[in-house]
């Protein structure tokens, strides 16, 4: 029965290497199981605007060469261009990402059913910049008869990369570990990506071209809050909320230097 | 001269060579094919049971077997001494010297695209380094813009511009995974290897203006009644470029990696060389 | 331990007609094995068979929606969202395909099946030489065969970089990577116990009297067979494990350094810090891979060139011409394979005189081909040649191998690689070697030997109609990829080569193709009829109902379940005595005074 019993080992060590590598990569956190107490909104809140200091540079005005892959420039009205850097009026910065690294009580902060939605139209990620929530489902979508991947490089998520071939509308993905920041890339159009931070609190905001955001339905309290643009760095800060406070806080982001 | 039916379009100077030899290994092949398929048959035909019912137990005494054993094998070795040798020697081994004047670019090739650099009017490369990597920010080969000699660099991507009747070398190598950059009308594919850069020579004799007027007039000739038919062609090869096809299996959008190759005269390579380095030079290194 | 005293035969195991499973699970015999490689090995044909025609759909309509497609996999599946194949799975299926019908599919048949069946009853031995060695060849395999079709079940679903699983491409991949190298961990295992097995089995098994050079030319095949599965495979082994290291661990065996992979640099997590992975070779897989993978190739032909001398000599009730010749060109070539994988790697920035290398042997290894099929067909010279359906595979193997072959030339010669290499014209080159010609001699060797193992005979009719319908569709099939080939289509692609302009001319030949795939499945149809209807009503046949020479036919039909044979025989001479002036029989069995 020897060869039998080898056989079985060596399955046995085959499946435990096939578990052990399915593992590998993902960081197993244990979450203490004590229950959270419910959320109910707060009346405080952080707003404010962001601008950027410095010289605009040259390539705002150079739109990118999307002849490269010729069937997306057939569905551009308009040129695209690089958006590490998208300027507002009176240098408002848009896509930072405002949100409070602590000082929330624990919550059990409920989950949006409805999707947060990523379009591929035009060959541009839109919106460039998106937070979601863990387990809050991301629709994306292909509007045009197009080929596009999407290749999620998480760390703490596992990485996907699928494809959407141009029948494939939308697909659906769910996060399941907060994670900041999820890049998002197209490999087909090399110049599309986007970064999507999936945060396990509903405290957060995205600046548009306006440079605003505001964090509402907070509680009084001392918080720790950051701001995060993907080429510009980070800028923290910690302050206080009264109750029914609207407190008001600016940055203001510089190119870093080398 | 007859032509290896099948082929395509035939746009440079080495690839006449490879057609010529296409052709003729596949006429010795269709020569054995046939000399052994009329054996093959003859056999089938007379010795069927029911014509020949008792078999011979001495086999056959022939010295053909042997005669067409060695003229196959003189066949080879006349192919392999005669041609193919020399040719890599020759021709796919051996990169033009500086007195031919040949046109260097690099091509990097990544997951799906291929980018293609060209070191400018200074004639050299500027230094390249993995970390600038930033396709987002139009510098998907790393190129370092602080050395002097990538200022006037030319980067693009998906299109391969050169001029006519002047050799050619393609430093070919990737970012990623192993990709194959191949363009059928010039017969030439190689193997585009992360962590090695292989020189790729070859003489583009045809511009694409000539290649589309040239499939324009076959299209014409060989055109049939159907209405409309002709002019919705015509308008279709005017799209129609040699292409950069991946040959190796490069990840899941490997079947669509194609790139362009304008071979043009050499006014037209140097307006377009110069038109790329405006859009080029604003590339900023990296936020 | 007791198991060293032989175990009494079961009650199924002396009454094979009631073959049974359970018996089976544990039996060391090399004919229940064999039966079991037979079954298990059939059934990844099919397999491998069905993923292929998911693929044909797909390239004859891409993007179009399979019917049907939506109801099997769900219309929301991540592989077929709404019956469209996506270009992940596709590749998964094109890796899988070339993987299952290599290792899990021909290989067995030839090796596993008929190798470790009829092997032993030719030398007129009871059993293998290591019979337990036997049962764990065939309970890996399985194991093996087993990992890999479950990782289709993965999130990220099964490999897909090929079967030949090109670094880095397959490092980056996903987990179906992982299983793909462990199931192969797991073939490898099985090879080289069959192929040890194999070889100590010819050498020490022989009966009385039979003589190496009066060995049936099928038993030479297997022995040269052996031996490069026994050479060729330990390479594989260890670079699939470090492959494997590359993947779990992080090493780098084989990535260089400065890799950015989707725009960013590939790194390593090592002790909390964060590494850049570099420092190895992309080639060296190459090399590695093909060291083996060339004799593989050899394997899926030698197995098949032996069972088709074995059916032409008996159906042209003649001796094979130049047997000695056979014999000594095939260990000739056996020699040669190992000595040619490079020849798979012109284009990947090879010298002059490495190339120069390579082609020469690559010349040099087409003679003794050539030299083995000549003396196929010198041997029906003179013969009276019964037209069964063995017979007609058999006979269709060697234009179909020769074809295969010849269309080897350009590829072997690299001037002509440079235009042919990855296109269809390769696809095509080595399924006629394989489909057409290694998958008719298997065909042949089912039809010819099934009367040995189930004492029934299959039907006549509709073997020559499964034989004809598959012949012709066969050839619709890979004839129109020679073109396909010549126009610059590249293999390994999800649309075809829709997205290529250069493509397009040969772009209707796909549908052409697909069709006639489909029809081949149909065209399969009677083969299992007949195999399932003459398993159990057949006409019954006695030991030697085709009048043949070799010592299989000594044994009863089927074989005694212990020790094959009543008495052992006694080879007095060589084996294929047919029309032996004199006699007045027109074969004179080796066993016979
Ligand atoms: C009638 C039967 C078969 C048909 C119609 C068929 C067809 C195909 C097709 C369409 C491809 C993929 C081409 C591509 O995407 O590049 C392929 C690949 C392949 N086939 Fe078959 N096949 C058949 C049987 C077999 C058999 C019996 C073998 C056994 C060895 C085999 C071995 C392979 C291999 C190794 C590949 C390459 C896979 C890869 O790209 O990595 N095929 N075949
Ligand atoms: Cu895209
Ligand atoms: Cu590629």
């Amino acid at each position: 029965m020897a060869a039998r019993w080898m056989t079985q080992v060596a399955i046995g060590l085959a499946l435990l290497v096939c578990a052990m590598s399915c593992h590998s990569g993902e960081t197993l956190q244990t979450k203490p199981d004590e229950p959270a107490a419910p959320f109910v909104p707060g009346s405080s809140a952080i707003t404010g605007t962001i601008k950027y200091d410095g010289a605009v540079p040259e390539f705002l005005k150079v739109p990118i060469d999307t002849s490269a892959v010729p069937d997306c420039a057939a569905h551009r009205t308009t040129p695209l261009y690089r958006e590490d850097l998208v300027l507002g009026e009176g240098q408002a910065l848009a896509n930072v990402i405002v949100h409070i690294t602590s000082g929330l009580p624990k919550r059990a902060y409920p989950v949006p059913t409805e999707p947060v939605e990523l379009t591929q139209a035009g060959c541009q990620y839109a919106p460039h910049v998106f937070c979601i929530r863990v387990g809050q489902p991301l629709k994306v979508l292909n509007p045009e008869p197009m080929m596009h991947n999407v290749n999620a490089n998480g760390k703490a998520n596992s990485p996907f990369n699928m494809s959407m071939v141009s029948s494939v509308k939308e697909k659906s993905v769910e996060f399941d570990r907060p994670e900041f920041v999820v890049p998002f890339k197209c490999d087909v159009h090399p110049w599309m990506n986007a970064y999507c931070a999936v945060m396990d609190h509903p405290f957060f905001a995205v600046t548009g071209k306006d440079g605003k955001f505001t964090i509402a339905n907070l509680d009084a309290g001392t918080y720790d809050i950051e701001a995060w643009h993907e080429a510009l760095g980070v800028q923290k800060a910690k302050l206080q909320v009264a109750k029914d406070e609207t407190k008001t806080i600016d940055f203001t982001f510089t190119k870093p230097s080398k | 001269m007859i032509h290896m039916p099948g082929l395509p379009f035939l746009a440079s100077k080495d690839g006449a060579t490879i057609d010529f030899s296409l052709l003729l290994i596949h006429l010795l092949m269709l020569a054995m094919l046939l000399a052994w398929g009329a054996v093959f048959v003859i056999i089938l035909a007379r010795f069927r049971r029911s014509r020949h019912p008792k078999a011979e137990y001495a086999g056959i005494k022939t010295r053909l077997a042997g005669w067409a054993e060695a003229g196959v094998v003189v066949a080879e070795a006349a192919m392999l001494v005669g041609i193919s040798i020399p040719f890599w020697a020759t021709r796919v081994n051996a990169v033009p010297g500086a007195d031919q004047q040949p046109v260097e670019v690099r091509v990097v090739a990544q997951q799906y695209v291929w980018n293609v650099h060209y070191p400018g009017p200074d004639g050299k490369f500027g230094r390249t380094n993995a970390l600038l990597v930033d396709d987002k920010a139009g510098n998907p080969v790393g190129l370092d813009r602080n050395d002097p000699a990538a200022k006037d660099d030319v980067i693009a991507v998906n299109q391969l511009h050169l001029p006519v009747n002047r050799p050619v070398i393609v430093h070919l190598t990737s970012k990623d995974v192993i990709h194959s950059f191949a363009l059928p009308e010039l017969r030439v594919k190689r193997d585009a290897i992360p962590g090695m850069t292989v020189d790729v020579p070859f003489t583009p004799t045809v511009t694409t203006a000539q290649f589309r007027n040239e499939l324009k007039a076959e299209a014409t000739r060989s055109y049939s009644e159907k209405p409309g038919g002709l002019a919705d062609q015509l308008a279709a090869i005017d799209k129609r470029d040699y292409e950069i096809a991946c040959a190796q299996m490069c990840g899941l959008a490997h079947y669509r990696m194609r790139g362009t190759l304008v071979v043009q005269t050499q006014d037209e390579f140097q307006k377009w060389l110069k038109e790329q380095s405006l859009r080029s030079s604003v590339v900023e290194e990296t936020w | 331990m007791t198991s060293h005293s032989p175990s009494l035969p079961s009650k199924a195991e002396r009454n094979p007609a009631a073959f049974s499973f359970r018996a089976a699970l544990v039996s060391t015999d090399h004919k229940v094995i064999g039966i079991l490689y037979g079954v298990t090995a059939l059934t990844f044909l099919l397999t491998g068979f069905l993923i292929m025609m998911l693929m044909r759909w797909q390239l004859a309509y891409p993007g179009r929606a399979l019917p049907g497609a939506s109801a099997l996999f769900g219309s929301n599946s991540a592989r077929m969202p709404g019956g469209v194949m996506v270009p992940e799975f596709y590749y998964q299926l094109g890796a899988m395909h070339g993987t299952i019908m290599v290792f899990l599919a021909i290989v067995p048949l030839l090796v596993g099946a008929f190798g470790t069946y009829l092997v032993p009853l030719q030398l007129g031995a009871p059993n293998t030489a290591f019979p337990r060695l036997t049962r764990l060849g065939y309970w890996s395999y399985l194991a093996g065969g087993v990992v890999w079709l479950s990782s289709f079940a993965l999130p990220g679903g099964a490999a897909q970089s090929g079967w030949t699983s090109y670094p880095p491409l397959s490092i980056i991949a996903g987990h179906g990577q992982t299983f793909w190298l462990i199931g192969m961990i797991l073939i490898i295992v099985s090879s080289i116990a069959g192929a040890i097995n194999m070889i100590v089995t010819i050498i020490q098994l022989r009966v009385i009297g039979l003589t190496y050079m009066r060995l049936p030319f099928f038993v030479w095949s297997q022995l040269v067979t052996a031996f490069l599965l026994l050479l060729a495979f330990p390479p594989l082994g260890a670079a699939g494990i470090l492959q494997l290291m590359d993947r779990v661990v992080d090493t780098s065996f084989f990535l260089p350094s400065g890799l950015v992979v989707s725009g960013a640099a590939l790194t390593a997590n090592v002790g909390g810090q964060t590494i850049p992975r570099g420092g190895g070779s992309a080639l060296l897989w190459q090399h590695l891979f093909w060291f083996l993978a060339h004799p593989e190739v050899y394997v899926l032909v030698l197995p098949a060139m032996g069972m088709v001398a074995e059916i032409l000599a008996n159906n042209a009730r003649k001796p094979l011409w130049g047997y000695k010749s056979m014999v000594y060109g095939t260990i000739f070539l056996g020699v040669m394979s190992m000595l040619v994988w490079a020849h798979h790697m012109f284009l990947t920035g090879m010298g002059t005189v490495i190339t120069a290398f390579f082609q020469a042997t690559t010349m040099i290894v087409s003679i003794p081909s050539i030299i083995v099929l000549t003396a196929l067909l010198a041997s029906l010279w003179g013969g009276a040649i019964r037209f069964n359906t063995p017979m007609l595979f058999a006979l269709a193997f060697l234009p179909m191998f020769g074809i295969g072959g010849l269309t080897g030339l350009p590829l072997g010669l690299a001037v002509t690689d440079i235009h042919l290499h990855d296109t269809y014209y390769v696809i095509d080159h080595f399924h006629y070697i394989v489909v057409c010609g290694t998958l008719s001699a298997i065909f042949g060797g089912i039809y010819y030997w099934f009367p040995k193992v189930t004492g029934r005979a299959m039907n006549e009719r509709l073997g020559r109609i499964h034989f004809w319908s598959s012949l012709v569709l066969l050839n619709c099939i890979f004839m129109p990829m020679f073109i396909q080939g010549m126009a610059g289509v590249s293999r390994r692609l999800y649309d075809g080569g829709l997205s290529y302009a250069h493509a397009q001319p040969v772009l209707k030949l796909n549908v052409f193709i697909t069709h006639a795939a489909f029809a081949l499945a149909l065209a399969q149809i009677p083969f299992i009829v007949n195999l399932l209807w003459s398993l159990r009503r057949g006409p019954r046949v006695e030991a030697n109902p085709w009048q043949a020479t070799t010592l299989e036919w000594a044994a009863a039909s089927p074989p005694l379940a212990q020790g094959n044979f009543e008495t052992p025989p006694v080879a007095h001479r060589g084996p294929c005595e047919y029309s032996v002036p004199g006699k007045d029989k027109d074969y004179t069995p080796q066993w016979e005074q």
